[in-house]
């Protein structure tokens, strides 16, 4: 069986390791109700009803799936 | 003519590829709107327009090439009889794709397929597009004039203050005579000068000769 010939050393797995970061999602800022809402652009929002409870999808003012 | 698609084949290789988009496009003719994943919906859509082009076209030899893809009769009958109707005016674009964000399961992002069944709403684009190109040239040349009018101060601007930086009776009259006297003055201060100043008077005499050009 294949082994490593010399240990890996710390710098190299710190290195490796400080690569992974997480990505800041781009979102859209959007007022709705005086609501200041974020979201993703291009697509589906979750709508609401007033006591906060999800009821389906909406894209550009229609319908497009349920929860 | 789709556009022939990059990278690898969905599933395990090209039948398989072929046999999902396929199923995929029979449960769309058959559902009008189905959920599936970003990736298989965006393959999906070419080949299910193409099929409703053939159910416009309506003859045996286009019910033959469908079903050649979906070996399912009624799906064809559907498709042939129900939907190619109903997108009689449309010309392309019969499927829509909305993005409704990734699956709890696997984060696999998701996305709604339908079929466009609305009645074709004409774009009243006429009006708007004789209107906006005369609207567009008006701004262009707002800003024409705005960006010249700001390049013409900044460069005046920047003669003045290479004057001042030179001897001071001649930035005096750099400021206090017109342009075009400036040119005569800067050349007479720099008979005066000495050697040293005199480049610099130099300089200062071509940019007011610029100065005058403009």
């Amino acid at each position: 069986m294949a082994v490593p010939k010399r240990k890996k050393s710390r710098s190299n797995t710190h290195s490796r390791r400080s690569q992974w970061k997480a990505q800041v999602p781009n979102l859209v800022k959007t007022v709705e109700n005086g609501k200041v809402t974020y979201s993703l652009p291009h697509h589906a929002k979750v709508v609401e009803d007033s006591a906060g409870t999800p009821l389906f999808l909406e894209y550009k003012g229609r319908k497009v799936a349920d929860v | 003519m789709p556009k022939p698609t990059k990278g690898p084949r969905l599933g395990g290789g090209p039948a398989h590829e072929r046999l999902m988009l396929a199923n995929l496009a029979a449960a769309l003719f058959t559902h009008k709107r189905i959920t599936t994943t970003e990736t298989k919906a965006k393959r999906m859509r070419p080949l299910a327009e193409r099929l409703i082009t053939f159910a416009k076209r309506g003859d045996l030899h286009a019910r033959r090439r469908v079903l050649g893809v979906i070996s399912d009769k009624g799906v064809v009958y559907e498709l042939f009889d129900v939907i190619a109707p109903q997108v009689a005016d449309r010309q392309g674009g019969y499927t829509r794709i909305t993005k409704i964000g990734n699956r709890k399961g696997d984060n696999a992002p998701m996305a709604v397929i339908e079929l466009v069944l609305e009645p074709v709403t004409p774009k009243r684009k006429a009006p708007a597009a004789t209107k906006s190109p005369a609207a567009k040239e008006a701004e262009k040349a707002a800003k024409a004039a705005a960006e010249a009018e700001a390049v013409e101060q900044t460069t005046a601007d920047e003669t003045a203050v290479e004057a001042e930086s030179n001897d001071a009776p001649q930035s005096e009259a750099a400021e206090s005579e017109p342009a075009e006297s400036e040119a005569v003055e800067a050349e007479a201060t720099e008979e005066a000068a000495e050697a040293v100043e005199a480049t610099d008077t130099d300089d200062e005499s071509i940019d007011a000769g610029e100065d005058d050009a403009k």
